[in-house]
């Protein structure tokens, strides 16, 4: 599968991308793309944020740190280089299960094996994301168009994650957030962990849409 | 033609339906995206499966709506011009 590492990039300009690749895919242009990316340090709003997506907006003024809003589902989250973001444009339209919740249960699954290839012990929970020792270490927000994903997952690997304890993210308020160099106790190296996650991804698509058009994905 | 909501989702069908990209009485092409539900950490575009006049919106924007239920009517005797 064709993967695209943009670098740390502007949010929108990694939306933009992702629009044209989502819009190639729906003409037939393209097979299937994996991009990744990081962020410069955001707020990005989801579909579904409202006033329960708390945010401390002093802290991310003073910090000169944007909120913007983001064409996803989900809520508030935060990104900041040193965070993973995985953004598969996938027509699963084309493939056996039509079904958003099972292809988030996909994506959620590579995730956590992907942290598992780099010592993280994570596991997706009955809570959306992906989680490690109770605490949130991945985040999902997809987006579909005529049954073409856009926007995915974000994965704390480098990042700092203080500034997830001036916000409720994904709404949610009872939740701790963590990193995998918090739990590793170093930093491990992004590219290995982007070509891991590459690799898992297309492992798991086979398992998960075996029989199912993974013929239309091209390997190499 | 009525706008349903199809399955989209097998976990839960419930959604929020955020957004009409058209108003009542405006024409819609068949393909064109008609209308917007959130659904389980996902934003799903639905596509208007006609062409013709945008006659009744059924759901409001921030409305709960569970699958299968009318969200629209399309007039396909419509034109563009009225």
């Amino acid at each position: 599968m064709d993967v695209n590492d943009l670098g740390t990039v502007d949010y929108r300009e990694a939306v933009d991308v992702q629009h044209f690749f989502r819009d190639q895919r729906i003409e037939g242009k393209i097979e299937d793309t994996l991009i990744v990316a990081e962020h410069y340090p955001v707020v990005t709003l989801g579909r579904t944020s409202g006033e329960d997506s708390i945010i401390d907006a002093a802290y991310f003024e003073d910090l000169g740190i944007e909120i913007i809003p983001a064409g996803r589902g989900g809520k508030n989250t935060y990104h900041a280089p040193g965070q993973v973001l995985l953004y598969p444009v996938i027509d699963i339209g084309a493939k056996k299960r039509k079904d958003i919740s099972y292809y988030i249960d996909f994506l959620e699954t590579t995730v956590a094996r992907s942290l598992g290839r780099i010592g993280v012990a994570a596991e997706r929970t009955g809570r959306r994301g992906v989680w490690s020792g109770g605490r949130k270490i991945a985040f999902i927000g997809i987006a579909v168009r005529k049954w073409v994903t856009f926007h995915g997952a974000s994965i704390n690997i480098n990042n700092g994650i203080e500034a997830f304890g001036h916000m409720a993210p994904c709404g949610e308020t009872d939740i701790t957030v963590t990193s995998a160099k918090e739990i590793l106790g170093y930093e491990p190296d992004m590219n290995e962990f982007k070509a891991i996650l590459a690799d898992q991804f297309e492992m798991d698509m086979k398992e998960y849409y075996r029989g199912a058009g993974e013929e239309k994905i091209k390997v190499g | 033609m009525e706008i349903k909501l199809p399955g989209i989702s097998g976990r839960n069908g419930d959604a929020i339906l955020t957004s009409w990209y058209f108003s009542e009485s405006e024409f819609v092409s068949e393909g064109e995206n008609l209308v917007e539900v959130v659904t389980d950490k996902a934003a799903f575009d639905i596509q208007s499966p006609c062409s013709g006049v945008l006659e009744r919106i059924c759901k409001k924007e921030g409305e709960k709506i569970s699958v299968n239920d009318l969200l629209a009517e399309i007039n396909e005797n419509g034109s563009r011009n009225g």
